[in-house]
């Protein structure tokens, strides 16, 4: 099946029209990122202290935020978290007073006193198998002989332990009960020693002031390592105009997602670096291929018209273009919308992005290598001159 | 089948029977990252400064008291920094003997000079850096130690850098992680001091109350603690009662040779210990003298209880403090671990619950299960039979992906599998490319061997273009990224290799195998 037969846009011809169009969509995104301060930094890289929970009953937000602000931290970020009905809460609270160790330690006190009646003994929803396991132990509710009691128990705290994991928390002692391999006399046991707290603390990220910076600093060498790498290599294999051609396009692919990112107010953290790292290596494939059949093109017809040429290369890698582009939406928009919260950010650079890089291949990255040409002497062969355009070995 | 085609053919079954060797069982050979399986990342700074101060403070002391044992009158000393001192106090004419008493106790570490007063002493450089890295090393030692006693699988734990204060803990699939991070920076400096005031019985409820019984300032050798006394039903924190003890230390957990959870006579949890011969020795004494008095047993500055001594110990006892059952079980590992020399700050702290990771990669397999589905079906539809020897390419891909994954034991992060989902799209574009210009030269007319060959090396330069730049950037993020960027870019990387391998020779080598035999088959399915 053909996607496009023998497609003929002339893409060049309103040029100006989508470079300003990507110029005020680009701005647009700047002005949020930098004026209104919409990029909503992660504790990756503004540091601070994250914070899943998940509940028992639903909690209410207001009075998490006011237990929050009790503890100290008034400024703290309280948001519901996970697929839709479930009961999680992300907090996230800045940095204070340059403290390393952030606000973990004293926000769960401050919970435990609230859900936890000041907590204290063995919460069945905080402790881990060993703690299960001497509990068990000590109680010996199955009458076990002293010699084999460890290893029995064992296994039973490690089966209760899965059913935790599958489920989050234990909401009732019903559940408990439900696990397979432990017997009545262990849950009552447990019953005796333990309690089921009403949250269960997911997962805790601090950074400290200092990697927060340190972090920054590396994630920032990395990315513009990589693009100069990209530059050199292209600018090696192709010339200088098309490296420019397919910075531009990367940047304005980045910059415009970015935009995109910062207006919907998903968290910009370590993964969501990694997702536009993803969108770069992508993004130059997308403008490579594009830029090999010009080069093609051009060593085939020496003296043709720039413009002509750039848009039949366009035309001829078009329908490959959108094939690909549209099976890596598809890919991307699957996990925005399946991949849940913690791949979210993740998914939405990509799927934005892609579509941006698929417009940009088509759209700018050409008109930005002619411009480069019109700008910087290239400009000799549109006058006529034949110089041999292609600085790579001709292929075998 | 001719001779070529056939060494390919048992290559490329070859590499892919080895693939899926290496990496089966999935569960035992794929490493997951902390991310998807739970567990603790930890970057923690040991405070050596600290380590450095109480060295100051140590040799200082020996100084002051070798000096006076040596019938120097009337010495003084004086902290400046944590690494300066000033002497004063003594005869100028014994100069000489001071500076002797240094040179023979204080062990090369020190430059001295003199002032108006005395002598200034200043650690030497080398003596710091040793004393640093001494208590980075030893702190690393007693990690090890408390992780070995959890008994988590394939934990690492590394200084960060030769050089640094910093040490790295990665700890996967912990499941009370609360609990190990307490363990850890638990420095667990166990001390037993005599009691001053009161002199037996329990704890004063004010600083104020000992203050006054010394006159309002205690002697030099005296020290006012706190201890935080609880209730023994429920283990919950009542208050806070104050103990003035003596200075000197009649052992610490270093005489300790071992420890072990007990119960004491009401069947509550205690640590029963041993001493090592010498520290029985000196317990003995210490204990045989002061029958009646209070012993303070105090970890890390506070008092835990401070018992009735009723009669001479000597090399074995309990240590009593209203624990709870988990808490003389923690107290015996880092007992056992030995103490931190110095601080342990936590600088970075990742810690994902076993069920976060959990659902993670619940929603992120299933999620890829059907992004991966629409591209198979859309290259199916596309491209009919062709696409059959894309997806074929792309599984083999996989695989290899998989298999060099669990070869170099790279662990599968969640950035990881995004390396993995960008591998996917630029190993279907390969083929993409490629049967698109075979389309074209069909178009041109050319047969379908000529066509088949034509599309290939045409489409050749792309894809190595392609590749090659993304390359360049997987590496960049590689050599400066950090945790996450750098899975990512592993799996890039990989996945590169595999797209170049299975979009060009596989899929070359399947169009080969199907059309050398019908070099005048009719028509290509594409």
């Amino acid at each position: 099946m053909d996607i496009l037969r023998d497609p003929n846009f002339d893409f060049m011809k309103y040029r100006r029209f989508w470079i300003g169009l990507s110029f005020v969509t680009i701005l647009a995104g700047l002005v949020g990122i930098f004026f209104l301060d919409r990029l909503n930094f992660g504790v990756d890289f503004a540091g601070g202290t994250q914070m899943t929970l998940e509940f028992r009953e639903e909690p209410n937000v207001e009075e998490l935020r006011s237990l929050v602000a009790g503890a100290g931290y008034s400024d703290a970020v309280i948001q519901r978290f996970g697929v839709a009905g479930s009961k999680e809460v992300m907090l996230r609270t800045p940095i204070v007073g340059g403290s390393e160790e952030g606000s973990a330690a004293r926000l769960r006190a401050a919970l435990d006193a609230r859900y936890n009646e000041g907590g204290g003994s063995v919460d069945l929803n905080q402790v881990g198998a060993a703690t299960v396991a001497e509990v068990l132990t000590q109680a010996n509710p199955d009458a076990i002989a002293v010699a084999a009691a460890t290893g029995h128990y064992q296994s039973v705290a490690a089966a209760v332990m899965a059913e935790r994991k599958e489920l989050g928390l234990f909401t009732s002692w019903d559940q408990v009960s439900r696990v397979a391999g432990v017997s009545a006399a262990s849950v009552a046991a447990l019953h005796r020693a333990a309690t089921l707290g009403d949250f269960a603390v997911l997962g805790v990220e601090n950074v400290g002031p200092q990697v927060g910076a340190e972090l920054r600093q590396r994630g920032i060498l990395a990315v513009a390592g990589a693009m100069v790498g990209m530059l050199l290599y292209i600018w090696l294999r192709f010339e200088l105009r098309f490296a420019v051609g397919a910075t531009m396009a990367v940047l304005h692919d980045v910059l415009i997602t970015l935009g995109f990112f910062a207006w919907a107010g998903h968290e910009f953290n370590l993964t969501t670096v990694a997702a536009f790292l993803t969108l770069i290596g992508y993004s130059v494939n997308d403008t490579v291929v594009t830029f090999d059949r010009v080069r093609e093109n051009l060593r085939r017809h020496r003296t043709a018209d720039s413009i002509e040429m750039l848009n039949r290369s366009i035309n001829q890698t078009l329908s490959r273009t959108v094939l690909t582009g549209g099976t890596t939406i598809a890919a991307a928009l699957s996990l925005y919308l399946l991949g849940g919260d913690v791949l979210r950010g993740f998914a939405f650079v990509m799927a934005v992005g892609i579509v941006v890089g698929t417009y940009s291949s088509i759209f700018i990255a050409s008109p930005f290598a002619l411009l480069w040409e019109h700008w910087f002497g290239g400009g000799r062969r549109e006058r006529g001159s034949a110089k041999p355009v292609s600085a790579s070995p001709a292929r075998p | 089948m001719n001779k070529g085609l056939l060494w390919r053919g048992v290559l490329i079954v070859a590499l892919g029977a080895l693939a899926v060797w290496r990496v089966s069982p999935l569960d035992d050979n794929l490493k997951l990252g902390l991310d998807l399986q739970g567990g603790i990342h930890l970057l923690m700074r040991v405070e050596t400064q600290d380590a450095v101060k109480a060295e100051t403070e140590k040799d200082m002391e020996v100084l002051r008291r070798e000096a006076e044992d040596d019938g120097i009158a009337g010495v003084r000393t004086r902290q400046l920094s944590d690494t300066t001192f000033a002497v004063d106090g003594f005869a100028a004419e014994q100069l000489t003997e001071l500076e002797q008493v240094a040179r023979d106790w204080l062990g090369g570490g020190w430059d001295w000079s003199r002032d108006q007063d005395g002598l200034v002493f200043e650690m030497r450089p080398g003596n710091e850096k040793a004393i640093r890295d001494g208590a980075v090393n030893q702190a690393l030692q007693t990690i090890r130690n408390r992780i070995d006693q959890f008994g988590v699988a394939e934990p690492l734990i590394a200084r960060q850098g030769t050089e640094s204060d910093r040490i790295v803990l990665q700890l996967p699939g912990v499941d009370d992680p609360e609990r190990v991070k307490r363990l850890i920076k638990n420095t667990a400096f166990l001390e037993f001091r005599l009691t001053e005031y009161p002199w037996s019985g329990g704890g004063v409820r004010s600083r104020e109350e000992i203050l006054q019984n010394f006159g309002g300032n205690p002697p030099d050798d005296v020290e006012i603690l706190p201890s935080q006394e609880r209730d023994p039903a429920t283990g919950r924190l009542l208050g806070e009662t104050f103990y003035a003890v003596e200075r000197q230390r009649v052992i610490t957990g270093r005489d300790l040779r071992s420890a072990s959870p007990s119960q004491g006579q009401l069947g509550q949890p205690v640590v029963a210990f041993r001493l090592s011969a010498d520290g029985a020795q000196r317990f003995g004494e210490a204990t045989g003298a002061n029958v009646g008095r209070g012993l303070a047993i105090v970890l890390d500055g506070k008092i835990v209880s401070a018992p009735r001594i009723n009669s001479r110990i000597t090399d074995s006892g309990i240590i009593e403090g209203n624990f709870s059952q988990q808490e003389v079980m923690d107290l015996v590992t880092t007992l056992r671990s030995g103490a931190l020399p110095a601080a342990i700050t936590y600088l970075y702290d990742s810690t994902v619950g076993p069920s976060l990771g959990h659902d993670s990669i619940r929603a992120g397999v299933q999620a890829g299960l059907y992004g991966a589905a629409f591209v198979l079906l859309s290259v199916l539809v596309v491209y009919r039979l062709s696409g059959v020897n894309a997806i074929l390419a792309l599984a083999l891909n996989m695989v290899l992906i998989f298999g060099a994954l669990a070869y170099f034991g790279a662990t599968l992060t969640l950035p990881g599998i995004a390396g993995i989902i960008l591998s996917i799209a630029m190993a279907v574009d390969a083929s993409v490319l490629v049967f698109e210009r075979i389309k074209e030269e069909l178009r041109a007319g050319k047969s379908i061997k000529g066509a088949i060959d034509a599309g290939f090396s045409n489409a050749m330069s792309s894809i190595l273009d392609a590749n090659i730049t993304t390359l360049i950037a997987a590496l960049f993020l590689f050599q400066f990224g950090t945790g996450p960027v750098r899975g990512f870019a592993v799996t890039l990387s990989i996945g590169i290799f595999g797209t170049l391998f299975c979009g060009v020779f596989v899929s070359r080598f399947l169009f080969d195998l199907v059309y050398a035999n019908r070099p005048r088959a009719a028509r290509l399915s594409i």
